[in-house]
C-alpha cells in the first residue's frame, strides 16, 4: 500500500477520531444516518462548533428542519454558544426550516427544476465566512418539501459535488423512518456519501436504552468495524472507542 | 438594517407581483421566464410588476424567501416551481387578484 496521506478534518468529539483515523477525510460527503432522537442533529452541530474552537475552521450549518433559535438554546446546554461564534463571523446559522414565514406555500411543482438555490445560498455563506466545513441538516425534510424524487436525486450529487469542490467537508444528516432499515427517505443516501456513520438508540431492557455509533463505511480509511458505546453528556456526544455497545 | 420587501410598492399601486427566482445555471429558468412574459403580455400593461431575480447574483433574496429550486414563480404567498403552465399561473393570477380585492374591502 502506498505511503500517502489523505488529509483529515478532525471531528473534535471526543473518541469519535480514534475510531476513523483522526478524522474525515478533507473535502468528502460524509452522511450521519439514524432514526429520530438518536443524536444527529447534536453531531452535526458540535463538527461545527468544535471546527471553529479547537481547529479555527469556520463552518456554516444549513437548517431545513430546526429554527435556529431552538439550535442555539439547545447546544447552549452542552455548553456550546454558537451565537457568539456567528458574532464573530466564525459561524453561520442559515435558516431554511420551514418556520420561516416569507417562505411561499408552494402551489405546484412541475419536473423540471434544479437546486441551484439552495446551492447558491449555501455558497454564499461559505465564501462570506471562508468556510470549510458545512452541515446539511437534514436531508430528509426534501422528500417533504418536494415530490419529484428522480429528480431531487440527481441534484442531491450536484449539490454535494459543487459545496465539496470549494475544499469544504460536508455533514449531511438523514433520518431513518421507525420502522424501516436503510439509510433514508431518498433510498441513495449511502452513494451519495463516501463515508456514512450510523447511530443507534435502541431499547436494551423494558426500562432502558443504548446509545450507540457504527462507522459504516469511510472510503480511504482503515475504520473500526465495530458498534462502539455512546453517550449525549453535559458537554455534547461522546464516544467510547474502546466500549463495544451492550446491543452489538 | 431592516431589509426592503420584495413585494411591496405594487400591492400600493392595485398591481399584481409577480416574482420569477432564476440562476445563471438553471437549464430550465430561460423558458419559465418566457412563459411568465407572455402570460403578461396577453393581460396589457399596468396590471402586473415582475420582479426577475438571479439568484446567482442575490442568493440573500432566495434565503430570505426560503427559495430552494428554481425556477420559481411567487405570486401573492404561494409559488410555483419548475417551468409554469400558462393555465397555472392565470390560476394563480386569479387567485391574487381575489385576495387583494377582499383586503380592499376590508380596509
Amino acid at each position: 500500500m502506498s505511503d500517502y496521506v489523505i488529509e483529515r478534518v478532525k471531528t473534535g468529539i471526543p473518541g469519535l477520531d480514534e475510531l476513523i483515523e483522526g478524522g474525515f477525510p478533507k473535502g468528502d460527503t460524509i452522511l450521519v444516518a439514524g432514526k429520530a432522537g438518536t443524536g444527529k442533529s447534536i453531531l452535526a452541530t458540535q463538527f461545527i462548533y468544535k471546527g471553529v474552537t479547537q481547529y479555527n475552521e469556520p463552518g456554516v450549518l444549513v437548517t431545513l428542519e430546526e429554527p435556529p433559535r431552538l439550535i442555539r438554546r439547545n447546544m447552549l446546554r452542552f455548553g456550546m454558544d454558537l451565537q457568539k461564534l456567528e458574532k464573530e463571523g466564525k459561524i453561520s446559522i442559515v435558516d431554511l426550516s420551514p418556520s420561516k414565514e416569507a417562505t411561499p406555500a408552494t402551489m405546484v411543482e412541475y419536473p423540471s427544476f434544479d437546486l441551484s438555490g439552495l446551492q447558491a445560498i449555501i455558497l454564499n455563506h461559505v465564501k462570506k465566512i471562508n468556510a470549510t466545513r458545512v452541515v446539511l441538516d437534514t436531508l430528509s425534510i426534501m422528500a417533504y418539501k418536494f415530490r419529484s424524487r428522480d429528480i431531487l436525486r440527481e441534484e442531491f450529487f450536484k449539490l454535494a459535488a459543487n459545496i465539496t469542490r470549494t475544499g469544504c467537508t460536508l455533514l449531511i444528516t438523514s433520518e431513518i423512518p421507525a420502522q424501516e432499515g436503510g439509510l433514508g427517505v431518498f433510498d441513495m443516501e449511502a452513494f451519495l456519501a463516501s463515508g456514512v456513520i450510523v447511530l443507534y438508540n435502541e431499547k436494551i431492557s423494558d426500562t432502558s436504552r443504548s446509545r450507540s455509533i457504527e462507522v459504516l463505511k469511510l472510503r480511504g480509511s482503515k475504520h473500526s468495524s465495530r458498534i462502539h458505546s455512546m453517550r449525549i453528556t453535559d458537554e455534547g456526544i461522546r464516544v467510547w472507542p474502546g466500549e463495544i455497545s451492550p446491543g452489538s | 438594517m431592516k431589509k426592503e420587501p420584495i413585494v411591496s410598492e405594487a400591492e400600493h399601486s392595485g398591481m399584481i407581483e409577480i416574482v420569477l427566482f432564476k440562476s445563471d445555471s438553471c437549464a430550465f429558468c430561460p423558458r419559465a421566464e418566457e412563459v411568465v412574459v407572455e402570460t403578461i403580455n396577453d393581460f396589457g400593461p399596468g396590471i402586473f410588476k415582475l420582479t426577475i431575480i438571479n439568484v446567482s447574483e442575490n442568493p440573500e433574496a432566495a434565503e430570505e424567501y426560503g427559495i430552494f429550486a428554481l425556477p420559481t414563480v411567487m405570486i401573492a404567498g404561494v409559488s410555483i416551481t419548475g417551468i409554469p403552465e400558462p393555465e397555472m399561473l392565470m390560476k394563480m393570477v386569479l387567485g391574487a387578484k381575489v385576495m387583494m380585492k377582499k383586503k380592499s374591502e376590508s380596509s
